[in-house]
């Protein structure tokens, strides 16, 4: 890797890495050479020619592609010689021959390669005077992104990205010669979770994304470098804003998360920012039951009250805390500051009954680069790619580009089975015996045991389903523990779950994943905070049961909607409207705080300026580039003034909650917003444990069991739920699929359910019919129903024919 | 799902002479066509699925090669204008299909009518193909007899020495072995795919 060859460019000689290609070893030696095919992140494949270079050689000076080109010793490049220029006016005289000149009425104009190089390089007039090539302006190819095809330059950069990147390839070249053109099979769109990288990365204005499109003009863009908050991964994002709105996000290049890619979800899910529900102004429970607008000062009077009522009444454990997932580190450091130093409560969580067990959360010992270097890769988690959908494409690079051995351990098919090598599929609640043998290397496991015994061994472990319990994926990372080199990485979806359980918002972890069980630790942290620290209280799930039977009162939800979150969503529903008194900060009513007492508007993702830290434990900042709609206001200041009221402040905003959290917290020590906003920490810094703590708790495990009858049911997110960022934009809205039963073959007939009826599905919390398909990944017996969709029956299953659907009689 | 089992099972037969089966793309194109008369977007539907491409991997193939047709009449008409048989007033040639057939190149009514680049038989110019059967030195006039030919009598099938005898002028290789049946017979160390339709 580290061999170097001396090569000699424009008459300069330079050392580089050998087997380097040449466009890239010159780049990183200070000589920018023009390109658009190649792109640093894919293969290069030559097709554009503006990367001409001359170089020295047995028989004359040649002149060559060198994006295609290898560096050897000795080599001697000249990339301005008049050949050059020549070559490269040349080529830019012949991609204009078609290319259109609407610059002024182009997306890409004013950031635009073509634009750029042809100022730079081009021949200034060109010979060509003949009618140019036409196609019906853009067409869609799939319901975010449109195709120019008058504008492409036949570059491949869309077309490779497809095929090597995300492995969907539905865009190709179709027809040859001058009627070449990028397009997709009639009627069958370019369906992919990730095809706004192609946007990105055209180096023309051929590819746009209708959220973008026409809203604004690049040289108008103001930009600021982010965290996308969209699920755990933590892509690097550019956010652009114009005239105080969002208008745009690009996935920027850091080698250790994104590389560059974003998903769908994350690049355009930033309309929900200035949808019409979106909360402009404080609410509070008028006399008639209604919500009403207030004044800050009202509705924050009111929530002091309600909640000095309650402690008064029934003292600290009757009040609890759900929320922070979504938030930033200091918004939730300061939530829990409020609850467990303010009011004094334990009872606090960020989960909402659909993480992982928090010491496991934390525990992690691999970090997602560890994936170039892996021999072997363990996949027994969520289908990544609904729910993490850059880390899928760093498993698949792994897999298809870098050669390592890849394992899928799931109830159903995922996204990444056509690139494994071991599938493996189980029916819910058989995970703890396919453990089992997988430990003792039975006989059908024999082969995947083996694998495993090449190391290093990178393992992605988390729940595959919300119907499964959290303890068998302590289980798998246990196992996973000990195999060689490993390396684990314990995943969960929701944005900033990490950091909200590193900031202690869960009842047995106090700030930088100290226990809270621990006595000396809550002494310290007493200390530092001047006020005791109660011991642990209720989780999520304990609060939501104590809400149902009375034992707790009040509930303050920091951006939380457990009532749609939670698995079992009627019981959650209910326990929620039990609560006696509810005070909400959060960007939108929803099914949890449209019952509250108040409701708190607060600002939210490229509106805050915070900290969040990513599945591998990697803090890294979120910037502020807009202000948030109406009265809303900084979480963190909010509970601030809340605190006030209750009698004492958090003392200050989130500046000083970052500050404090480097004291309380000494994992993130030395992390600080100054460190994050320049030089390498750009890309993030990793939380180094405390002090050897919480590795995953050995315990002994509950070993749940599929029920002996029914069905079993497997419950698991798709990337496209109802959730806020998909709802409430209107990008997302063609994409959210009706829910839809899965069943396998042999349970289609053993049921009687005729192709096309409906089916009933009959769960302990009430049923439901809905349209079914056959899924024969899934193993007989169980039912698999995606969450987040609106259906929700809880645990228990069964399924039936439809009445009155006598298609299916039997 | 638009193959008959035979269709199925004859592109298994053709799947398994490739290492991989994505190589056979091409010939399964064939027994796309020859299945369905034409190219259609069930057939590539049906070649991806049994190469594990995508539909659109096979679009972008069948789209590149000017042989597989996505609209096809009854018979096609294939008019040389590469450069021997447009010295030889191969255009003329063509004016008269078009003139005669009232297809334009590239259009398909009863039949189809293409200008195509050389096909191989540049001592015989003008040539002409009909279903890829050669006729040489045609004449305008010789053209417009073989178009009312096909347009009126529509023969199942052609086979070239008929055309040839029929409608062709002076023939290139004169000298050349006689190839006994027809450019649809076996070709020695060539095994035929059999995809062209008539079953080989
Ligand atoms: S659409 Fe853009 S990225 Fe795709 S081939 Fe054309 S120019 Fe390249
Ligand atoms: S993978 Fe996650 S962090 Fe990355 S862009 Fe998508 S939603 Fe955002
Ligand atoms: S960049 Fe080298 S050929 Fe396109
Ligand atoms: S030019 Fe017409 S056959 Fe060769």
């Amino acid at each position: 890797m580290s061999e170097t060859v001396s090569i000699t460019i424009d008459g300069r000689t330079v050392a580089v890495p050998a087997g380097q290609l040449l466009i890239k070893a010159a780049e990183d030696a200070g000589t920018y050479i023009p390109r658009f095919c190649w792109h640093s992140r894919m293969k290069p494949v030559g097709m554009c020619r503006m990367c001409l270079i001359e170089v020295e050689g047995p028989r004359g000076t040649l002149l060559t592609t060198s994006c295609t080109m290898p560096v050897t010793e000795g080599m001697v490049v000249h990339t301005k010689s008049e050949v050059v220029r020549k070559a490269q006016e040349g080529v830019l005289e012949f991609l204009l021959i078609n290319h259109p000149l609407d610059c002024p009425v182009c997306d890409r104009g004013g950031e635009c390669p073509l634009q750029d190089q042809t100022l730079a390089h081009g021949p200034g007039e060109s010979r060509f005077v003949e009618e140019k090539r036409h196609f019906p302006k853009p067409i869609p190819i799939n319901d975010l992104v449109l195709l120019d095809r008058e504008r492409c330059i036949l570059c491949a950069r869309c077309t490779r990205f497809s095929e090597e990147i995300s492995g969907d390839p539905l865009i190709e070249f179709v027809d040859r010669g001058n009627h070449t053109q990028v397009n997709t099979f009639p009627d069958e769109p370019f369906a992919s979770y990730f095809s706004g990288n192609t946007v990105q990365i055209c180096p023309v204005g051929a590819l746009t994304a209708t959220p973008y499109r026409f809203r604004a003009r690049p040289w108008d863009l103001e930009a600021v470098e982010s965290t996308c908050a969209g699920c755990a991964v933590g892509c690097r994002v550019s956010v652009q804003a114009a005239q105080n709105e969002v208008v745009r996000l690009l996935g920027v290049d850091v080698g250790a998360t994104n590389q560059g890619w974003l998903c769908d979800k994350g690049r355009f899910g930033f309309e929900y920012l200035r949808a019409p529900g979106r909360l402009s102004t404080p609410l509070v429970r008028g006399e008639d039951g209604e919500l009403r607008e207030a004044t800050w000062g009202e509705a924050l009077d009111r929530a002091a009250s309600g909640l000095a009522a309650v402690l008064s009444e029934h003292g600290p454990a009757a009040i609890a805390g759900i929320g922070g997932a979504r938030s930033t580190n200091e918004e939730a450091y300061a939530f829990g500051k409020l609850l467990r130093s303010v009011i004094g409560t334990g009872s606090l969580d960020a989960r909402v009954g659909d993480g992982l067990d928090a010491a496991l959360a934390v525990g992690g010992t691999g970090r997602i680069d560890d994936l170039e270097r892996a021999k072997t890769i363990l996949v027994w988690a969520p289908d990544l790619k609904e729910e993490l959908p850059v880390l899928h494409l760093r498993v698949r690079r792994a897999a298809t580009e870098l050669g390592a051995t890849l394992i899928v351990v799931h109830p159903r098919r995922t996204g990444l089975d056509p690139d494994a090598d071991h599938v493996v599929h189980y029916r819910p609640g058989d995970g703890f015996s396919v453990l089992d043998r997988l430990r003792a290397g039975a006989d059908d496991l024999a082969p995947v045991a083996a694998a495993l015994a090449a190391g290093p061994v990178v393992a992605i472990v988390g729940r595959t389903g919300l119907t499964e319990p959290p303890d068998l994926a302590s289980a798998v990372a246990e196992f996973a523990a000990s195999l060689p080199g490993a390396a684990v990485l314990p995943v969960t979806r929701r944005g900033n779950l990490y950091g909200a359980l590193d900031m202690g918002l869960a009842p047995t972890l106090l700030p930088g994943r100290a226990s809270a069980e621990d006595e000396a630790a809550r002494a310290a942290l007493a200390d530092a905070w001047g006020s005791p620290v109660p011991a642990p209280g209720r989780d999520a799930d304990g609060i939501l049961q104590g809400l149902a039977d009375g034992s707790v009162k009040a509930l303050v939800l920091l951006g939380a909607d457990p009532a749609a979150d939670h698995p079992d969503r009627a019981s959650a529903e209910a326990a929620v409207a039990a609560a006696g008194f509810v005070v909400s900060f959060d960007l939108f009513l929803n099914d949890s705080n449209r019952g509250a007492d108040v409701v708190l508007p607060v600002e939210g993702f490229s509106e805050v300026e915070g900290t969040m830290t990513n599945l591998e434990g990697r803090v890294q900042k979120v910037n502020r580039i807009v202000p948030g709609p109406g009265l809303s206001r900084p979480a963190v200041e909010a509970l601030d003034d809340l605190a006030a009221r209750l009698g004492r402040s958090l003392g200050g905003g989130a500046d000083a909650m970052a500050k404090e959290i480097a004291l309380a917290a000494p994992a993130y020590a030395g992390i600080t917003w100054e460190a994050l906003d320049w030089g390498r920490g750009r890309d993030g810094m990793i939380a180094t444990l405390a002090g050897g703590a919480a590795a995953p708790a050995p315990a002994v495990f509950q070993r749940s069991v599929a029920p002996a009858e029914g069905m079993a049911l497997h419950l698991a997110r798709v990337l496209y739920d109802e959730g806020t960022m998909t709802l409430a934009g209107p990008a997302f809205a063609p994409l959210i699929k009706a829910a839809m039963l899965h069943l396998h073959s042999d349970d289609a007939t053993r049921l009687g359910l005729a192709e096309g009826s409906t089916a009933v599905l009959t769960g302990s919390r009430g049923s439901t019919e809905l349209a079914w398909t056959r899924d024969d990944s899934l193993a007989p017996g169980t039912a698999y129903l995606p969450f987040g969709l609106g259906v929700s029956v809880g645990a228990a299953v069964s399924v039936t024919v439809a009445p009155g659907d006598g298609s299916g009689e039997r | 799902m638009s193959w008959d089992s035979d269709t199925r099972a004859r592109a298994e037969e053709i799947i398994v002479r490739y290492p991989q089966r994505r190589s056979a793309v091409m010939p399964l194109l064939y027994l796309a066509m020859a299945a369905d008369g034409k190219l259609t977007d069930e057939g590539m539907r049906e070649v991806a699925e049994h190469t594990g491409m995508t539909p659109a991997q096979v679009y972008s193939v069948a789209s590149f090669y000017s042989m597989y047709k996505r609209e096809l009449g009854e018979h096609l008409v294939s008019v040389c204008r590469s450069v021997s048989c447009h010295l030889l007033g191969g255009d003329d040639v063509l004016a008269a299909v078009v003139d005669e057939t009232g297809i334009r190149p590239g259009q398909t009514g009863a039949i189809t009518v293409e200008a195509v680049e050389c096909v191989g038989a540049c001592g015989g110019a003008p040539a002409v193909q009909v279903d890829y059967e050669l006729v040489e030195g045609v004449s305008p006039a010789q053209a417009r007899a073989l178009c009312r030919w096909l347009l009126d009598e529509r023969p199942g099938f052609v086979i070239g020495d008929d055309l040839q005898a029929r409608f062709g002028g002076q023939r290139s290789f004169d000298w050349g072995p006689a190839e006994p049946v027809g450019a649809l017979g076996p070709v020695p160390a060539f095994e035929p795919y059999g995809t062209t339709g008539g079953g080989a």
